[in-house]
């Protein structure tokens, strides 16, 4: 009993990320956001949204809207390859957890790290908005940043900018 | 635990009896007494009480207790039932309701409103010419305090017996919770001398069955004493949240002891028990008949009498208890096992819908064949699964008469509800969120719209105001209407606040119901004093919202002088819809079937402005393609879809027409709360989504461009049609 509970609070410090990438950059996303991931298709785009807002999908009877990163950080829009996901990750909104989809190039493994490897977020240098990244990673000779999904996928914020855009077409 | 339950049906069966109770007062008001309604009345009053009685909630049995009184000499004719009564009884019953919702809370040993109680029951007392007694609100005891009759002089019909009688019946589960009734039995000893002690073995069941550790004898006793009715209640403090425990005084009035037969499951029976000791055998035959009968003539012919009650009585309370409930046959269903009915008939229609697109790939004309009757019958079990959710929307209109009523008291008004259509059906989720927007238009409507009687009688209307509720489907639905004959709407004065408060600009030349609509937006309010009633605030625009959020749309018509009229259009539905597919560029949207007039080829017509004639009538439109932003396509033949909302027309150009289906709406959540021309979204045949075109918002965006030609997005438009002929 006693090791078992020796063995949780090692796990405690042990965390896990999704780590894809973008346009040749790695990024990771704690795995407890993560719902599933699946094929790019089947997207059905919402006039008058921004470039950010690709569409939204079917899953399973919900409909998901689903988030191109690359314009959300102020890139360009991601191209649909061979190899395109859909993350679906879970995000909180009102008081409960929304699916939102987001758009990668390629999902590339989950990565399982202390906590104590997670590096602070440098206050430049990185080509996104700072609030967005939670941290770094240092995988080998490359640097892995961790997403702040709140920020990222914030249904507020992006809620907010969709009725901006919105409305300028109208006027 | 199934206490919970019993609980919560009890509180349910109270409220719906409470309504009758009021419906039924309210009628006698109207159009004066009538037997009927009294028994109505009465029967509500007497039925709450019992069932509380069995869970011993003895603030209602004790409050309830003597409203019966006073309803049983009503009954009678002993007291008349004018109204200063009705009154009266419609606060008893707001008061019981106030009771019920403290069971329904869990709070039922807090008195809600003590003071409010006292009151009523000392006018109840007056009207039974007792004392009115200062009722100590805290640990009042069951039945017992609420009987003050014993200890004054004047008793009505009382009963032979010197002594004190008992009727106690336990829960199942006493024993389990170390209570054995037996112990009560010795220690009620100790105040005084038991007698004609009998058991009952009503609930005993046959002997292979019988559970040791259940408790299912009652008794019914004399009690031999000089203590009080606290002493000898008190006995039974622990048990009494667990048991069913009546006390009657001696000499206790005749219909304290028909009450107690009512009480219990098996009155005949219980009768012959009393007739054994408790009460002489008249007085047994009485207690079991409705008081009425017991005129004085009843020890005449007594034998006849006995042998008639004993077919009659448990025929008569059936009777009752059929009357006192629906006449229809329910079951009660919980809410969330029809929504997920629903939440299945939608991906049923859905998957339905892939398997007739594959059927109709396949070519294969059997198939094709099993896939239709298969639609066919996921069309009717989906119109049988919404219907499970349609009720009518008197459970809305329900709540005015009472409203009306009270307001109308309140401000010196004489206002008439008529109320018609009162079994229009719409989806449940809507009643619920409709009653906030009405009861605010009506509040409106009485204080605001009908004047004050020596300016109608100036006006040469009849003193009297009349309010509508009215309620119909039309075109796929409903439309709610709520009319005063009042002053009607004051078109410059509306006009002028709106310049004031900024809304409009002194140059706008609005038409009458665009000055109209005005009332709606926020923070307009043209009542010049914050009155009770309306004023307070919440205006007009929280009831558009409100009704807004139900993807419905209401609208003001008024004549000054002669009255106004709010009209509320809602979807009958917000779950599934018959879609009519169309598309534009390569997107798919949806229009309501129901908003559809017709479609035709636009190369025929003759457009300018966007606007075009229309068999003489010109009709203004949207193309969808710019307002999109969507690119064009090469393949020219565009289509208009005509469209109807309300009393507004207005086309909307798209590529092609696809035809109909059955939509499952789909919200789109919160990220896309502010595209007002798309309501929602749904799921095709083949799994994708389409959006569905808010029609609502699209006609109101065409008239207005239609109305301000000026608008620079009108002018832009303008020059399209020129450049794709060219």
């Amino acid at each position: 009993m006693t090791s078992r509970t020796g063995s949780t609070a090692a796990a405690a410090d042990a965390v896990q990320y999704l780590t894809f990438s973008l346009d040749g950059e790695l990024f990771a996303v704690p795995i407890e956001h993560i719902r599933e991931i699946i094929e790019f298709g089947g997207l059905t785009a919402v006039p008058l949204t921004p470039q950010f807002l690709r569409g939204v999908i079917n899953l399973r009877g919900a409909v998901v809207p689903v988030v191109d990163l690359g314009a959300r950080f102020g890139r360009s829009g991601t191209t649909i390859g061979r190899r395109t996901c859909i993350v679906i990750l879970e995000v909180e909104a009102a008081e409960r957890m929304l699916p939102v989809g987001i758009l990668v190039d390629t999902v590339n493994e989950v990565l399982t790290t202390d906590r104590s490897q997670i590096e602070p977020r440098p206050p430049f240098g990185a080509r996104i908005r700072a609030d967005f990244m939670s941290g770094m990673l240092s995988q080998g000779e490359r640097f892995v940043i961790v997403l702040d999904v709140g920020q990222v996928l914030s249904v507020e914020e992006m809620g907010g900018l969709i009725g901006l855009a919105v409305e300028e077409h109208a006027a | 635990m199934d206490m919970d339950m019993a609980r919560d049906a009890l509180v349910q069966e109270a409220r719906e009896l409470l309504d009758a109770m009021e419906a039924a007062l309210l009628q006698i008001e109207a159009s004066g007494a009538d037997s009927e309604a009294i028994n109505a009345i009465f029967r509500a009053a007497h039925t709450i009480k019992g069932s509380a009685g069995l869970f011993a909630f003895n603030r209602i049995v004790s409050f309830t207790h003597i409203v019966e009184s006073v309803l049983d000499r009503v009954r009678t004719g002993k007291l008349p039932i004018d109204a200063p009564m009705l009154s009266l009884l419609l606060n008893c019953g707001d008061y019981i309701a106030q009771l019920v919702d403290a069971i329904a809370a869990r709070v039922e040993e807090v008195e809600p409103d003590p003071a409010r109680r006292a009151e009523l029951e000392e006018q109840l007392n007056q009207l039974l010419g007792e004392p009115a007694q200062t009722h100590a609100a805290p640990a009042p005891a069951p039945v017992a305090s609420a009987i003050p009759a014993a200890q004054t002089s004047v008793v009505e019909d009382p009963v032979n017996s010197p002594y004190w009688h008992l009727s106690l019946r336990f829960l199942p589960d006493v024993l389990r919770m170390g209570l054995d009734p037996l112990s009560f039995l010795q220690y009620l000893g100790n105040v005084g001398t038991l007698l004609n002690l009998r058991t009952l073995p009503e609930g005993l069941p046959p002997l292979a069955q019988l559970d040791p550790e259940q408790a299912y004898l009652g008794f019914e006793l004399d009690l031999q004493s000089e203590e009080d009715r606290a002493a000898i209640d008190g006995v039974f403090d622990f048990i009494r949240d667990d048991a069913s425990i009546v006390i009657l005084s001696p000499h206790a009035p005749m219909h304290e002891y028909r009450t107690l037969l009512a009480l219990r499951p098996d009155p005949q029976m219980l009768a012959e028990v009393l007739a054994q000791g408790t009460l002489t055998a008249d007085e047994a035959a009485r207690a079991l008949l409705p008081p009425e009968e017991t005129v004085e003539s009843v020890p005449v012919n007594a034998p006849v009498v006995m042998t008639e009650t004993a077919a009659k009585a448990p025929a008569a309370r059936q009777g009752e208890d059929k009357k006192g409930g629906y006449e229809q046959k329910f079951i009660k269903v919980e809410v969330s096992k029809l929504d997920l009915l629903i939440d299945l008939v939608g991906e049923l229609v859905i998957a339905g819908a892939g398997a007739s697109l594959i059927a109709n790939r396949r070519k294969d004309s059997q198939f094709e064949e099993a896939v239709q009757s298969i639609a066919e019958l996921v069309e009717h079990i989906r119109d049988a699964a919404l219907n499970l959710r349609m009720v009518p929307i008197g459970e809305v209109f329900q709540r005015f008469p009472r409203v009306v009523r009270d307001i109308s008291h309140e401000l010196g008004k004489e206002i008439d509800l008529v109320v018609t259509g009162a079994d229009t059906e719409l989806d449940k989720s809507m009643v619920e969120r409709l009653s906030d927007p009405l009861m605010h238009i009506v509040r409106n409507a009485m204080d605001h719209g009908i004047e004050a009687t020596e300016a109608r009688l100036a006006a040469g209307k009849p003193a009297a105001g009349t309010l509508r509720l009215n309620a119909f489907h039309e075109s796929g639905s409903i439309v709610i209407e709520v009319s005063d004959d009042g002053r009607g709407l004051n078109k410059a004065r509306i006009l002028a606040k709106a310049i004031e408060r900024g809304l409009v600009t002194a140059e706008q030349s609005l038409a009458e119901h665009e000055v109209f609509r005005l009332i709606f937006e926020a923070g307009f309010s043209t009542a010049e004093q914050v009155t009770n009633l309306s004023g307070r605030g919440v205006g007009m625009d929280v009831v558009k919202k409100n009704i807004e959020s139900l993807r419905g749309e209401v609208e003001m018509l008024s004549t000054e002088g002669a009255g106004t009229t709010v009209r509320i259009r809602l979807p009958l539905t917000l779950a599934i819809i018959d879609g009519f597919q169309v598309m534009v560029n390569e997107s798919i949207f949806v229009i309501p079937l129901d908003l559809v007039i017709e479609c035709i080829d636009l190369a025929g017509l003759d457009g300018h402005h966007d606007i075009v004639k229309l068999r003489g009538e010109p009709l203004p439109f949207i193309r969808l393609r710019e307002l999109f932003e969507l690119p064009r396509l090469e393949h020219g033949r565009e289509s208009l879809v005509v469209v109807q909302f309300g009393q507004q027309r207005a086309g909307l150009v798209v590529d092609r027409l696809l035809g109909e289906f059955q939509a499952v709406i789909k919200p789109l959540g919160e990220l896309f709360s502010r595209i007002k021309s798309i309501s929602g979204s749904t799921i095709l045949g083949d799994g994708k989504v389409a959006l569905i075109l808010d029609v609502a918002n699209l006609v109101h965006q065409a008239v207005q461009q239609q109305a301000a030609p000026q608008n620079s997005k009108a002018a832009g438009s303008l020059a399209s049609p020129q450049k794709s002929n060219g």
